[in-house]
């Protein structure tokens, strides 16, 4: 199995600038606890382990549990599976309105964010010796992605799939498809009601071998972990499912799949805390992690290059194989 | 399958580990003369240890490896090409250019014969990611490659058989060089030397314990490989210069851990208009950790065997042109070792 570190940085404020997010923050809550009040399911075991899931904390109003096996956190209540992607679409729909930050940083976000994993996809299909694949991206429509990976000409064929389609069929969807060599989930997993029914449906529609792409925010990560559900990026629907490393990579192998690359090659964890604190400087950090922020640059990126080394950025990447 | 190892010494357990998990594998019978070091390998594979002077069941072997110092390598692959036919080999083939000749003689003389010999260095993840990049991988055409391999001998170096000029046949160069030279072919194809200087700097046992060498592809892409007995840190560092980019594999994954982790650095180039710093392009860093070389060399190998096919990798042609290098880098330095004043 291998990993990756990544010596590419960018600023905080290119991608998902903190005093930029709450107009979108708020919209996503907002929409999140209205989607939820139409009624739903409490989720009490964990879609990892099956274990029985502990209070984590509460996002305004909105409770977050634990799975105390292997730290993945889950948004406690969710509504039924319609009403869950009609919340995505809404909320897909305003990220890409003047609204929300994303519209004034399309570029930069395509050139930081998408970019980037377009090249890894390809390098990675290029160490597992598949040349154009059929490639299935599993999105919220529309997708920034689609015309990168459309215009790459890396690929036979891009079949865009709606997330909450794949993981909830229906009977007419359901009938025979032309199975796809990889699959991508930017952040699919994250933010999808059922994580374990998107991956089999995934699974089914990739043919033996093929390979999945999978990215996720990880609680396991260092912004994750020392904010908690201080952490502002923490919120649903997006982050309805905040898996750690291991909760994600033990998800994925439980589903049928083989692991080949599992990495964190987050560059924003640092200063996604330093961001918090500057923007609330009450926030309850131990001593340790003050004095790293309030080190010098050199200090503060040698130590996300740690945090990339060892597994503990908050940004996930996962290359895995379906069983042959 | 039924496979004889000759040897039980860090190959041959090596070996007999790797056969032990092997699907095809039935029966392992080791020929070792020191009864001190027998050790039955961990796995449920049948295995029995003979005295080189026990009767050898050549007749009813399917595979035979060969992991002894290089003075008994070329007898015993003769008699196992002779009297087998499928043959494993550790590297190098032979202690100098007439053992490998003798070696591909009876080769040469063994119609349907397989043989292999361990260049498991090119099955290393490493190198195998980088294979994949370069040319229309995506880096462009290799403009360049510089090698660094090199361990620290040990207090029990000069006790070994490879400081002993009559056992081992060369220094350093043949004993680990070996495997760089046969990356940059792996690469770059066949290379002639261009320049060569051996020394024997530090242990003084008449073998060059470092070895600098200039090469040169049909092509005209150079090569430099320093290969040293006296680099205290282990070092494994391979550098591939492509038009558009770059790669440097480091660390092995090998049993200590001593070459540290197995990494490769990608870089790509970048000139004023992508990058604010000119010459300090964005680098991605893989790290591995699993070495699955050993495995994959040997189930090749024994692939071959069954499905009664070439072998696709460490063939004789292979084992012949590093060969013909290590020999006209020996002459070219005239055995003329420069050796330090003592």
């Amino acid at each position: 199995m291998r990993s990756i570190e990544t010596s590419v940085t960018f600023p905080l404020s290119s991608v998902k600038p903190l005093e930029g997010l709450s107009a979108y923050r708020a919209y996503c809550l907002d929409a999140t606890r209205h989607a939820i009040a139409g009624g739903g399911r409490r989720r009490d075991r964990s879609p990892v382990s099956g274990a029985r899931l502990e209070p984590f904390g509460i996002v305004e109003g909105l409770a977050y549990l634990r799975d105390p096996e292997n730290g993945s956190l889950f948004l406690a209540d969710l509504p039924d599976a319609e009403a869950w992607a009609g919340l995505l679409k809404r909320v897909v729909r305003f990220r890409h309105s003047p609204e929300a930050f994303h519209a004034d940083l399309a570029q930069s976000r395509t050139d930081h964010v998408y970019a980037p994993k377009l090249e890894w996809i390809q390098e990675t299909l290029r160490l597992q010796q598949m040349r154009r694949p059929r490639l299935l991206e599993v999105m919220t429509a529309p997708s920034r992605l689609t015309p990168l990976l459309v215009e790459s000409r890396a690929f036979a064929e891009v079949l865009s799939v709606e997330e909450m389609a794949l993981a909830h069929p229906t009977e007419t969807a359901s009938g025979a498809v032309v199975p796809a060599h990889a699959a991508v989930l930017l952040e699919s997993l994250d933010r999808v009601d059922d994580p374990e029914a998107l991956l089999r449906g995934v699974a089914h529609r990739l043919e033996d071998g093929g390979l999945l792409f999978v990215t996720a925010l990880v609680a396991s990560g260092f912004d994750l972990a020392v904010l908690g559900v201080q952490n502002r990026y923490l919120y649903p629907p997006d982050r309805a499912n905040c898996f750690s490393v291991r909760g994600l990579e033990a998800l994925i192998r439980r589903m049928g799949f083989v692991p080949l690359e599992v990495s964190t090659p987050g560059v924003l964890d640092v200063s996604v805390v330093h961001a918090h604190l500057a923007h609330e400087p009450s926030i309850p950090l131990s001593s340790f992690e003050r004095q790293l922020m309030e080190a010098d640059e050199e200090v503060r990126a040698a130590f996300q290059t740690f945090l990339q080394q060892q597994g503990f950025s908050s940004f996930a990447r996962i290359v895995a194989r379906r069983h042959a | 399958m039924r496979c004889l190892v000759f040897g039980f010494g860090y190959m041959g357990k090596i070996r007999c580990q790797v056969l032990q998990r092997h699907p095809a594998v039935r029966e392992i019978i080791v020929v070792e003369p020191d009864v001190r070091v027998r050790a039955r390998p961990e796995g449920a594979i049948p295995t029995s240890f003979l005295l080189p002077s026990d009767p050898i069941p050549w007749d009813t072997a399917d595979a035979v490896f060969i992991c002894t110092p290089n003075h008994l390598t070329t007898q015993l692959c003769v008699e196992a090409l002779t009297r087998c036919g499928r043959v494993f080999c550790e590297k190098p083939p032979g202690r100098d250019w007439d053992d490998f000749c003798r070696i591909e003689e009876a080769a040469r003389a063994t119609p349907g014969h397989l043989l292999v010999f361990g260049f498991n260095h090119r099955m290393h993840p490493s190198v195998q990611s980088a294979k994949a990049l370069i040319g229309r991988g995506g880096l462009g055409d290799i403009l360049y490659m510089k090698g660094t391999y090199g361990k620290s001998g040990g207090m029990a170096y000069p006790q070994n058989w490879r400081a002993k000029p009559e056992l081992a046949g060369g220094g350093i160069l043949l004993d680990q060089g070996i495997h760089m030279l046969d990356l940059f072919q792996l690469f770059l194809g066949p290379l002639r030397p261009t320049d060569a200087l051996l020394r024997d700097a530090f242990w003084g046992c008449g073998l060059e314990d470092n070895a600098f060498v200039l090469l040169q592809s049909e092509q005209g892409i150079p090569a430099f490989l320093h290969s040293s007995g006296t680099l205290w840190k282990h070092t494994f560092h391979l550098e591939i210069g492509c038009r558009d980019g770059y790669l440097i594999a480091t660390g092995l994954l090998s049993k200590t851990g001593s070459y540290g982790r197995e990494r490769l650095v990608i870089g790509k180039r970048q000139f004023e208009d992508e990058t604010l710093a000119l010459g300090n392009p964005r680098e991605e860093i893989v790290h591995f950790d699993r070495d699955e070389s050993w495995d994959r060399e040997v189930s090749e190998f024994l692939a071959a065997i069954q499905e009664r096919r070439p072998a696709t990798h460490g063939t004789l042609e292979e084992a012949k042109r590093v060969m013909q290098i290590i020999r006209d880098v020996y002459a070219m330095a005239g055995r003329r070792l420069v050796q330090e004043p003592r």
